[in-house]
């Protein structure tokens, strides 16, 4: 059975065996999901360092041609998961997963209410604050936002994100219908007191 | 309409992964079903808003400067070794591309060439000791035999001049013999004999009452000693090595004189007389 990273990455254009070429166009993804995961900037830069170094080491295991970005992507979700800053999230995110990962299996709870109470023009609203959104990111357990920053961000499709996080498709698309409905929840938080004061 | 697509079908949608069949059946289920196309309108907008906002972080410059330094060393390592890149690791304030590579097989290259130099300076001085150990066991037993047998040098002068032509034609090689001795010193005479199968010329001074053996032959290729000293039942053994010539000095003499004796003689052979 071929890996998952073993297909052939989207868009590649003409291949290239060279790490550099493979690697360094990652790089800005790689560094930007490192920090969303780490929020430290020193830990980030010892992150990626650290993820760059392990993939030039096991570059000879990777096959030419293959799914390079799923492969890289996967060492840094270990090596974070292995770091200070994953460790601590972990601790948190087994309780977190404990209470909750019951319902990965099935499907997500929809807050369809929720989204019935808001009107389009609302929507848009809350969506173009930039800031908001970042803050709503933030406040994500990181399984749900490493989901979320996978699929959404870094646009890989949830076979690949599935290998990249080690976790089954079906966790894959429980965790992305969570964190879109966390997303939600939180951005409705934050905009309930204007809604009042303006009503 | 009473079913609505599933959350997990609505995600599905907007990240692009229903198949044919599904993505058909989704929007067919769309065109009559205004509530779950106004939840599939607002996840594809959380989906781009989100893509957007969660661009946040850029590599400093120094970080990216570093990383493409390793990655380009790192290639050039592995086109050179002929294939990809090998699981080297690398400093990572290495200097231009190729120098890290380029070093380290320098460094390799140097130290197997030590290895090998410091294994036959190891082998050649080990030789040198034992065939030096021979060496002084076979003058000290000449040197004994010629004082037990009491016997007239074959050769007997005390004039330098009388004593190396003498050889002329015994042994394949010449020496110089000392213009001035040191005090209470003087030449007897000299013997041809053998030390390990080679022509040797015994030299037999005086120093006071004390006798000493001065032999001289052709330089083997094996010692590397310079200088050579022993002591063996009394009796103490020195010497020297020229560009020709390996010298050795045996007398149970005092070894401050016998040295002096054997620094005149190696004057002579380097034309420094004294």
């Amino acid at each position: 059975m071929r890996l998952p990273w073993k297909r052939q990455v989207r868009n590649a254009g003409p291949q290239t065996s060279r790490f550099e070429d493979l690697a360094l166009p990652l790089l800005p993804s790689l560094y930007n999901v490192a920090f969303w995961l780490s929020r430290n900037a020193t830990d980030v830069e010892d992150l990626v360092q650290e993820t760059f170094l392990k993939a030039l080491r096991g570059f000879e295991s990777f096959e030419p041609g293959s799914n390079f970005k799923a492969w890289i992507f996967r060492i840094l979700r270990n090596t974070y998961l292995t770091s200070r800053a994953g460790l601590a999230a972990r601790r948190t995110v087994a309780l977190e997963d404990e209470l909750s990962e019951s319902s990965e299996s099935g499907p997500a709870q929809y807050p369809e209410a929720a989204i019935d109470r808001q009107t389009p023009e609302t929507n848009l609203f809350q969506l173009a604050d930039r800031a908001a959104l970042q803050a709503a990111m933030e406040a994500l357990p990181p399984p749900l936002l490493e989901v979320i920053l996978l699929c959404d961000v870094e646009e890989m499709k949830y076979r690949e994100i599935a290998t990249t996080l080690e976790i089954p498709i079906g966790t894959v698309m429980s965790r992305i219908a969570r964190a879109r409905v966390a997303l939600r929840a939180a951005l409705e938080n934050q905009y309930k007191p204007q809604r009042g004061f303006s009503a | 309409m009473t079913d609505h697509l599933s959350p997990a079908m609505l995600n599905a949608l907007v990240d692009g992964e229903l198949t044919a069949d599904q993505l058909a059946g989704a929007n067919e289920h769309l065109a009559g079903c205004a509530h779950c196309t106004s939840v599939a309108l607002h996840q594809s907008l959380l989906k781009s808003a989100t893509a957007k906002a969660g661009q946040r972080y850029t590599p400093p410059p120094q970080l990216q400067e570093r990383l493409a330094r390793l990655a380009s060393q790192e290639d050039s390592r592995g086109q050179a070794a002929g294939g990809r890149p090998t699981p080297a690791f690398a400093s990572w304030s290495m200097g231009r591309r190729g120098t890290l590579g380029w070093a380290a097989a320098a460094v390799l290259l140097l130290a197997s060439v030590s290895m090998i130099f410091v294994q036959r300076a190891t082998q050649r001085a080990e030789t040198a000791s034992a065939e030096h150990a021979a060496l002084v066991t076979e003058v000290f037993d000449q040197h004994v035999a010629t004082l037990a047998a009491n016997m007239t040098p074959q050769v007997v002068s005390t004039d330098r001049h009388t004593v190396k032509p003498w050889f002329q034609g015994k042994i394949p090689f010449s020496f110089n013999l000392p213009q001035g001795l040191p005090n209470d010193t003087t030449l007897d005479g000299a013997n041809l004999t053998y030390l390990r199968d080679q022509p040797v010329a015994q030299l037999l001074y005086s120093i006071g009452k004390h006798r000493v053996s001065v032999f001289l032959r052709q330089k083997s290729g094996a010692a590397e000693a310079n200088e050579t000293a022993a002591e063996r039942s009394g009796f103490h053994v020195t010497g020297f090595r020229t560009k020709d010539l390996e010298v050795v000095a045996v007398s149970d003499v005092d070894p401050a004189r016998l040295a002096e004796l054997v620094s005149s003689i190696k004057h002579a052979q380097t034309g420094d007389q004294k």
